[in-house]
């Protein structure tokens, strides 16, 4: 029977989806805010159910697939003191800023953490996606966006593993923490020396003719990766994350690429919906004055901290502002990060709830800053630049 | 010749630059998707002045008129000297050829076949009127001028299987 249902829900979430995204590509609109937003107005129809969470679930691992896939390794270790010195600017802004709000928020630490990681990072494939779209990949701020974007998601991918596996543990103490960090270094060392060691094997392995055959060794592959991961109480999305980084090296990348595309669209389109079900819809209206509190306070900071990155570079103001208004929008691995871990739910800020709330904030309201932050940087320039000329006389 | 300068935009793709005489700034940025982006920055501005998108194909055909490969000029010249009987000919040295890694000079081209060596092209420098000192080095491309009968010495006498060009 449940499998019956579930299939016309899934119908249904998807024509949903399909106009709900026609509209946002009309209006220019990040898909990802357009699919939550779907998700809180069909939880009225029907319920989620195990299959539309198992789907959701291949969607959080073939994402992360794919980031790892994508993400350059090259660009990574040619840049690395760029990247590194940008990021943790970027990073000691934004990361303890979250901390400070869990804890008024009276978050516990796992809670916190977690919190610090959903406003810290920015949402690259939004950044990334109206950078090309309003012409800035020349402009000059382009490159510090960009580092501080690939530091974010290395980052906040190690986070990840390393946070499912406190919440795995149960607490925080010495030990567990130790213990953690010592498993979760364990298993990224284990991809490390197979990349290293093994390159010429995978090659060979995987290069199979036979597009189906080609397919189902791929999603084995992932799906082996995120598994073992998931067993030694790790998240499944970084086991995923570091076979698409372990495959991100070979010749067959493109083709690897373009196989597995549709599964993620697919399932992820349908994570944003189950994300988007399981905000409780009534509680939204209580929860908006707190997700405009932090929106507000962690625009600050990400516009503060981009300037301040646009100085240390050696950027004009303009550039320097622009590259802190390009920071603003949050997304996917906001959500990753509320939507992946089983969390208590007798907290008085339910933060699946709250994170929905900001990252359709940031999200939506962020693209538009970025879209029309040039004459918003100008007037604030001009206004400083009178201020200045004032005070000088 | 003004240095081009190269960056990584990680996600996006590689973001050339290049600082024109006149104090204006072209940038090309080409995407992962294959696709083409030139920029202008006229001088001291942070904004570009114009965009252009080109595809795959398309940049390749701009690429070749601006590097003067697609049309013409050369062509036309080619047809001129040859109603004079004279023919200029683009000769890729292959990695075997008999030709490389030798001095001109100690080639004694022009004793033997009556061909000159005009231009050396190798990668993206061209050396025009190379001295007999130069060496001829595998990959590059000579061009070289002769009437058809010596031309045709040449290409035998060296065992010439690569012509470019025509």
């Amino acid at each position: 029977m449940i499998v019956n249902e579930s299939i016309l829900s899934l119908g249904i979430s998807l024509i949903a989806l399909f106009f709900a995204g026609l509209l946002a590509t009309k209006i220019n609109q990040s898909l990802i805010a357009v699919f939550i937003v779907v998700g809180m107005i069909l939880q009225n129809f029907f319920p989620v159910t195990i299959i539309t969470e198992f789907i959701a679930t291949l969607g959080i691992i073939f994402m992360l697939f794919m980031f790892g896939l994508e993400f350059s390794v090259g660009s990574l270790v040619n840049n690395q003191r760029k990247i590194f010195h940008v990021g943790i600017y970027d990073f000691l802004f934004n990361f303890p800023l979250g901390l400070i709000l869990g804890w008024l928020l009276g978050y516990d630490l796992i809670h916190s953490l977690l919190l610090a990681g959903i406003i810290y990072v920015t949402s690259s494939v939004i950044v990334a996606k109206s950078i090309i779209d309003l012409k800035r990949a020349a402009n000059p701020e382009t490159e510090c966006i960009l580092n501080v974007l690939i530091f974010e998601d290395m980052f906040i991918a190690t986070f990840l593993a390393f946070i499912v596996g406190i919440a795995n543990y149960g607490q925080i103490d010495a030990k567990g923490f130790f213990f953690v960090i010592l498993k979760t270094s364990a298993f990224f060392m284990f991809f490390i020396i197979l990349a290293k060691t093994s390159k010429k094997y995978i090659d060979k392995i995987i290069d199979i003719e036979h597009t189906e055959l080609f397919v189902i060794l791929i999603l084995s592959i992932i799906v082996l990766s995120a598994g073992a991961a998931s067993k030694i109480g790790l998240s499944e999305a970084i086991g995923a994350f570091l076979a698409g980084l372990l495959l991100s090296e070979t010749k067959q990348r493109n083709r690897i690429s373009e196989a597995i595309k549709p599964f993620q669209q697919f399932s992820t389109a349908i994570f944003f919906v189950v994300f988007g079900m399981s905000i409780d819809y009534k509680h939204i209206g209580g929860m908006l004055p707190i997700g405009i509190f932090i929106f507000v306070i962690s625009s600050f900071s990400k516009v503060y901290g981009g300037y301040f990155i646009g100085k240390k570079y050696a950027l004009s103001k303009k550039a320097g502002l622009r590259l802190g208004f390009s920071l603003i929008p949050r997304g996917e691995f906001s959500i990753i990060l509320a939507g992946t871990i089983a969390m208590s739910n007798n907290l008085s800020y339910p933060l699946k709830s709250i994170t929905g709330v900001y990252v359709l904030l940031s999200a939506i309201i962020g693209s538009i800053i970025m879209k029309e932050s040039d004459w918003f940087i100008k007037w604030l320039i001009e206004k400083r630049d009178i201020e200045e000329s004032k005070q000088t006389e | 010749m003004s240095e081009i300068k190269e960056c990584d935009l990680p996600g996006i793709g590689k973001k050339f630059t290049l600082e024109l005489d006149s104090g204006d700034k072209l940038v090309v940025v080409i995407h992962l998707s294959g696709e083409r982006e030139v920029f202008k920055f006229t001088k001291d501005s942070e904004e570009p002045t114009s965009v252009t998108n080109l595809n795959d194909e398309e940049a390749r055909q701009i690429g070749a008129i601006l590097t003067g490969t697609y049309f013409q000029p050369v062509i036309e010249e080619e047809q001129k000297l040859t109603t004079r009987n004279v023919t200029m000919e683009w000769i890729k040295i292959a990695d075997d050829s008999k030709l490389a890694n030798k001095k001109i000079e100690n080639l004694n081209i022009r004793k033997l076949t009556g061909v000159s060596i005009t231009t050396i092209i190798r990668g993206e420098t061209v050396i025009p009127n190379p001295r007999p000192d130069e060496i001829i080095k595998p990959q590059d491309t000579v061009i070289i001028i002769g009437n058809n009968k010596q031309i045709k010495k040449f290409m035998s006498t060296f065992e010439i299987k690569y012509r470019l060009g025509k």
